[in-house]
């Protein structure tokens, strides 16, 4: 359950932004997963409602986006698109990347009613 | 109103592992993170390695939900021990790892062992500040263990093979550790050992010594 860390880490993120957009409520955040966090989207939605309790998140929409794993071969510098359990370099052969994606877990954006001009009047 | 935002959710625990691994090298000590199942004996490798690095000086953060069994095991070898209780949390995070550090007197140190808690998907996300990831795996556990947790032994500097002394006795087939790594990790040295008969151990403190030497270059070997 890493995700509960994450999704710790996630809120106190939105409430800065929030504290700093001066947001009454924010009503959908889009993450994108590196693979290699191995996050299950179900066990960090579960997480993110646990964790936004009673903060300007609750309730609001996560939307979870995977992102692929690119790598570079430290052996003879190709870059490839490697796999979870595959970072054979297909020019060398070697299996000795240095990881360009896809093991960052990165807040895209966020979605926020403000007091002032989201409100209808 | 949409806010663009891109800012990684992990930053504060990376924050917080820089600042780690800073004061580990200002205090010259070399840190090593210990990622495996529970049970496949990081403990006892523990037990046998620090004696053996003697005289120079090892502490331990030693990270498990419950108890502080290991920390009393480890408590006779080592020069200063701490156990880091995490509850119900699957891993240990940098933040647990700076307040284990706060608890110990860095100076005079050589080398800092963190075990990390018996988990083998969690712990591999979070940076802790050390300097070197050790993933391994026992013979009991069964040989796909490599095909099965790929990104643990991913990241590994090195990879430890543990009860060997077993392979006698169980079907195990140690080709498929070679030929499974062989896509994952060829860099990290798969070291083969076991513990109890003593079996390997010299290759594995070779390597833990020559970490060290290329961390702390102007330090005395070893």
């Amino acid at each position: 359950m890493h995700e509960m860390s994450i999704a710790m880490a996630l809120v106190e993120q939105l409430q800065r932004i929030a504290a700093e957009q001066h947001a009454t409520r924010i009503t959908e955040v889009e993450v994108r997963c590196g693979v290699l966090r191995q996050v299950v989207p179900e066990a960090l939605e579960l997480a993110f409602c646990a964790a936004s309790a009673e903060t300007p998140a609750a309730g609001a929409l996560l939307r979870v986006v995977e992102e692929g794993l690119r790598a570079r071969c430290r052996a003879c510098g190709q870059e490839f698109e490697a796999a979870i359990d595959n970072y054979l370099c297909p020019q060398c052969r070697m299996a000795d990347v240095e990881l360009l994606a896809g093991r960052d877990v990165v807040l895209q954006s966020v979605t926020c009613e403000t007091e002032d001009r989201d409100r209808a009047p | 109103m949409k806010i663009k935002v891109v800012e990684s959710v992990l930053k504060a625990n990376d924050a917080v592992a820089r600042e780690n691994r800073k004061r580990l090298d200002a205090a010259g000590v070399l840190a090593i993170n210990l990622m495996s199942a529970p049970g496949s004996g990081k403990t006892l490798l523990l037990e046998k390695t620090i004696p053996a690095l003697a005289p120079r000086r090892c502490a331990v953060l030693v990270g498990d939900l419950q108890t502080t069994r290991d920390a009393e095991r480890l408590g006779s070898v080592a020069t200063q021990v701490t156990q880091i209780n995490t509850g119900t949390g699957c891993h240990l995070t940098a933040t647990q790892v700076a307040e284990g550090l706060d608890g110990l007197e860095l100076e005079g140190m050589d080398y800092l062992f963190v075990e990390n808690v018996g988990n083998m998907v969690c712990p591999a996300a979070f940076d802790l500040g050390e300097h070197r990831r050790v993933a391994l795996l026992s013979v009991p556990e069964g040989d796909d263990k490599v095909a099965k947790y790929p990104t643990l032994f991913q990241a590994a500097d090195a990879i430890v093979l543990t009860k060997v002394d077993l392979l006698g006795v169980l079907d195990y087939e140690r080709q498929r550790v070679y030929e499974d790594l062989s896509r994952i990790n060829t860099r990290a040295p798969l070291l083969e050992l076991s513990s109890k008969t003593g079996q390997g151990l010299e290759g594995w403190l070779t390597w833990v010594q020559q970490q060290r030497q290329r961390l702390c270059p102007s330090r005395s070997p070893g």
